[in-house]
């Protein structure tokens, strides 16, 4: 077994970092009583993801692990523990938080970042394919009009999104 | 009124305090103030020689103000009062001022200076002194009876106290039989036996020894001649002042007459109604005549009104033979006066259906704690089997689940502190029964901090209960077996587990009784924000309200366990009985008074009032005016903060007897420094300056300390007043806002600081030379940082530039 040095383990400025983010307020309110883990889909499905384990870890500190490994992108936000957590912590949104973090420390799935690119170029995350265009006239649907891709740039750019990702882009 | 001859009395307190002040001057410069007719050093006065020395002058009549400048002064003033009233003069005549911590102490390294101070506080004393009106004592009847607002444990105990000790006791109790939670309980932690037992009474002259104890309903309890039982009442209103309250009960019918009832049982077995049995948790039926156990205390049925046919059946008269049988009895309103009321209304399970997940009320056999305490009662609907209500078979694998709308910010934030507890004695009870049930609790924390109380979960580990770190999500019923499944996540493996279950135990948070909001508005008290009556000071005074003669007692308060609740009990009992045992209130007129001339119709202070001692009278004008019980009144004078016209004084803080202390305390500086007013509450704000002096802490001798009853007395002009009056900047210092000694005054006079700037921002005097400070007595440190602070602030500032030039 590691033991790890207690000094290391209590790092607050990363709680701080995150109870001072859009949707990270409520993390220190956790006292893991596992309700958001027996809650969770995707916990059930594979080990990698625990929301009360990545809520413990960013508590202690872990910054470096919490942002780097792929737990954060594995929430698939249906908010079954953000519905039934008992103190209120606002765990999809914590998640959220954590996940800006990531980001602009220059972590994220290529598949999330591909995403962001689709979504600044073609307005969309996933590309029109030839595919969904037959089928969508199979079924009488009519064709899928080009999205306001102008207007939702400029969302972007006010959110400041573009800029992370073009960081992203600069890093990898 | 007689000339005023004040008689000044100096403790050096040996060498103490002349190695800084200079008594000499000290002495040369009072004994020329007009009105001192007497000046007197000695090392102490305020017992021995130098007591005697005020006594004599006082007995002489050569004197009629004493002004003593003692060492602590608190402690030394009761001496000094109580000589001087034996002694002839009114008592309310004395100023105590101590010129050790509050000047030659903190300013040693000044000596002059701090003269110079001394010489200002000594003024300041004297010409209060000559200001001071004399002031009675009032006294008011109490009746010596109580009235006890719940028969639950709590409540039964405090009246037995209260009955035994000679009072008149009336206990009521909405339900129709006594009891309450506990009753339903059956065993209690940590003793494990019955939990409606309790002390006998002092009337049970039979059996009584110094350790029995007994069920209830053979303890001799309703035998207890001056005790009255109202069941199936309650209180409905309440009327009057300490000692003398008017109580409005309504008692709902019984329809069966208790002292004829001989409980034959034969009403039961002829009544044809029948109904789900609430109180045995709906674990068997009831019929409309009844009784929830057999040991019951009345002992006598009661018709459920809800349910009976009354006279289109009225089987139960016809078969009963004692004609105890009553169906024409209608609800009663009843008038009790009684001295004293304490509220025992105890506390009650949350209602678990509203946390939709866990299907409470929608399965059968999800339960909570009380409902298995009633299977667990032999006396109750299973006689001690531990079923699943669904089919009655046997539970053989139970899941506890803690914290159920108890440390849940979405229904009630607290931790209810004894659902552990309970949980482990059912588990264990269970265990020990039918060793072969399988249990396991889902807990988040156990919280075993009572004495014997580890012992409880230790027991249950060593017995085979298993335990899992975990909340659970949901609790879901197999369709096929029909058995329940709880799904959780063991913490501690990170495994989640799907628990199958016969039976699973909720254990939900404890909220105040039904009712309780509606007591409290007709008591006047104030609740908490979880809800519970909220007691004076939860540290000093647990079983007290802010209302004198209302006391509090058990789970009313908090959630409690039975011992915790027995202190509770016998607590409130004591001190409502000190309160009683004389027949009468003896209470100073330091109160309030109203200048009718000035008041008129607003209704600030009847509001602003924490005591609710101000009530609008008429006048024969047709308007109203506001009337100040001297009963009720504490003395903070928060209610002269708040007046609008200056209507309202508070005798001894009258505003002529303020202002020439303040002008007194800035007549003299002596330092090169600016002077500081520092305004101070009698309680944490005047005792920090005690504490700063006592710990020899160090501010220079520029500040001033005036003592007032609350900072909520002050008044927005009088801040202004006190630049008039010489002072450079102004300290306010209170208690800390929630712990003021007066509920209110410290917030109140924060506002009223706040206000007070920006009027002196318009007058052209900076707002920085006002400042309100809150901190309590061991803060001395704080004190005299913010004296210092102050001084410092008010250099930079420079003189004070006051518009007319005065």
């Amino acid at each position: 077994m590691e033991y790890v040095r207690a000094e290391k383990t209590t790092n607050l400025t990363f709680s701080n970092m995150i109870t001072s983010r859009l949707g990270g307020e409520t993390i220190t309110l956790c006292y893991q009583c596992g309700t958001c883990a027996s809650s969770c889909p995707v916990a059930k499905l594979t080990p990698r993801f625990n929301p009360r384990e990545l809520i413990k870890l960013s508590l202690l500190g872990e910054k470096d692990e919490v942002i780097s490994g792929d737990a954060i992108w594995l929430c698939c936000s249906c908010y079954n523990c953000q519905e039934r957590c008992p103190q209120k912590v606002e765990i999809a949104d914590v998640i959220y938080a954590l996940r800006n973090i990531a980001l602009e420390e220059g972590y994220i799935p290529n598949i999330y970042s591909e995403f962001a690119s689709a979504l600044l170029n073609d307005g969309r995350i996933v590309k029109v394919s030839k595919f969904v265009e037959n089928k969508r006239s199979a079924l009488g649907l009519p064709s899928l009009q080009p999205t306001g891709v102008d207007a939702i740039r400029k969302i972007l750019s006010a959110t400041g999104f573009n800029k992370l990702q073009q960081k992203k882009e600069e890093t990898s | 009124m007689d000339e005023v001859k004040v008689g000044v009395f100096l403790s050096d307190c040996g060498k103490q305090l002349s190695e800084t002040l200079d008594f000499n001057a000290l002495v040369n410069y009072v004994k020329d103030i007009s009105g001192v007719v007497l000046v007197e050093r000695n090392s102490e006065f305020w017992r021995g020689e130098g007591l005697r020395t005020i006594v004599d002058a006082v007995k002489n009549g050569k004197i009629n103000r004493v002004v003593v400048a003692e060492s602590l002064p608190k402690l030394s003033e009761v001496n000094i009062v109580q000589a001087v009233e034996e002694a002839g003069l009114n008592p309310y005549l004395v100023e105590v001022i101590d010129l050790k911590d509050h000047c030659a102490w903190p300013h040693r390294e000044t000596p002059s200076e701090a003269t110079e101070k001394a010489k200002a506080m000594l003024l300041a004393a004297i010409e209060r002194a000559k200001l001071l009106e004399p002031i009675e004592k009032l006294e008011f009847p109490a009746l010596k009876s109580a009235l006890v607002i719940g028969g639950g444990i709590a409540g039964m105990q405090t009246a037995v106290d209260l009955a035994d000790l000679g009072f008149e006791v009336n206990l009521v109790e909405k339900a129709p039989f006594l009891g309450g939670l506990a009753a339903r309980a059956g065993r209690f932690f940590p003793t494990d036996d019955c939990a409606i037992c309790i002390q006998s009474p002092a009337s049970d002259v039979k059996t009584i020894t110094h350790t029995s104890r007994k069920c209830v309903y053979r303890s001799g309890f309703s035998e207890i001649p001056n005790l009255n039982i109202l069941t199936n009442s309650k209180v409905v209103a309440v009327e009057g002042v300490p000692g003398n309250y008017k109580v409005t009960i309504e008692k709902k019918p019984r329809y069966v007459n208790e002292l004829k009832c001989v409980r034959c049982d034969l009403c039961t077995t002829v009544c044809p109604v029948e109904v789900p049995d609430e109180y045995n948790a709906k674990l068997k039926t009831r019929k409309a005549i009844y009784m929830n156990i057999p040991n019951v205390h009345p002992p006598a049925y009661v018709i459920d009104e809800s349910v009976c046919k009354f006279h289109d059946c009225a089987k139960c008269v016809e078969v009963c033979p004692t004609n105890a049988i009553e169906l024409d009895q209608k609800t009663e309103r009843i008038t009790l006066n009684v001295g004293s009321i304490i509220v025992a209304t105890g506390f009650q399970e949350y209602d678990s259906s509203v946390i939709k997940e866990y299907h409470y009320g929608d399965y059968p056999n999800v339960i909570t704690n009380l409902e298995l305490a009633r299977m667990i009662d032999g006396f109750g609907p299973t006689g001690g089997a531990i079923i699943r209500p669904s089919d009655r078979k046997p539970a053989k694998k139970i899941v506890m689940i803690q914290c159920v709308g108890s440390r849940d910010r979405r229904y009630n934030p607290y931790c209810s502190s004894i659902c552990c507890m309970i949980s482990l004695k059912h588990a264990s009870l269970i265990k020990s029964a039918y060793p072969d049930t399988d249990i396991t609790i889902c807990y988040i924390d156990i919280r075993t901090t009572g004495r014997e109380h580890e012992y409880y979960y230790e027991r249950a580990r060593e017995m085979g209960i298993k335990f899992v770190k975990g909340r659970p999500t949901e609790i879901s019923l197999d369709p096929e077996t029909g058995r329940l499944i709880v799904d959780v996540e063991d913490a501690l493996l990170k495994r989640f587990l799907e628990l199958d279950a016969d039976l699973v135990v909720l254990a939900p948070a404890m909220v105040p009784a039904e009712g309780t909001k509606e007591l409290a508005e007709i008591l006047g008290l104030e609740l908490d924000e979880d809800g519970f009556f909220k007691e004076y000071n939860a540290k000093l005074r647990p079983t007290e309200t802010k209302l004198r003669g209302i006391y509090l007692c058990g789970g009313a308060t908090f959630p409690k366990d039975a011992p915790t609740t027995s202190l509770h009990a016998h607590s409130a009992a004591i001190k409502a009985a000190k309160f009683l045992s004389t027949g009468k209130i003896v209470k100073d007129q330091r109160t309030a008074i109203v200048n009718e001339e000035y008041c008129g119709d607003c209704e600030f202070c009847p509001v602003t009032c924490p005591y609710g001692a101000i009530s609008l009278v008429p006048t024969t004008e047709g308007h109203f005016v506001a009337r100040v019980s001297d009963l009720l009144c504490e003395g903070c004078g928060v209610c002269v903060g708040t007046c609008p016209l200056n209507a309202i004084e508070l005798r001894h803080s009258r505003p002529n007897q303020m202002l020439a202390q303040m002008k007194a305390l800035m007549s003299v500086n002596g330092t090169s420094k600016p002077l500081v007013l520092a305004i101070c509450c009698s309680e944490c704000g005047h005792t920090a300056v005690d504490s700063s002096g006592m710990a020899m802490m160090r501010y220079p001798a520029n500040v001033r300390v005036m003592k007032v009853p609350c900072t909520g007395i002050l008044q927005v002009h009088q801040f202004l007043e006190a630049f008039k009056v010489g002072a450079q900047g102004v300290m306010v210092v209170g208690c800390k806002s929630d712990g003021c000694h007066y509920e209110v005054g410290s917030q109140k006079a924060q506002k009223k600081v706040e206000l007070a700037k920006m009027l002196l921002k318009e007058y052209g005097i900076e707002p920085e030379r006002l400042e309100m400070f809150n901190m309590v007595f061991i803060e001395g440190d704080k004190f005299a940082e913010a004296a210092q602070m102050m001084t410092e602030r008010l250099e930079k500032l420079g003189p004070l530039q006051l518009m007319g030039g005065s």
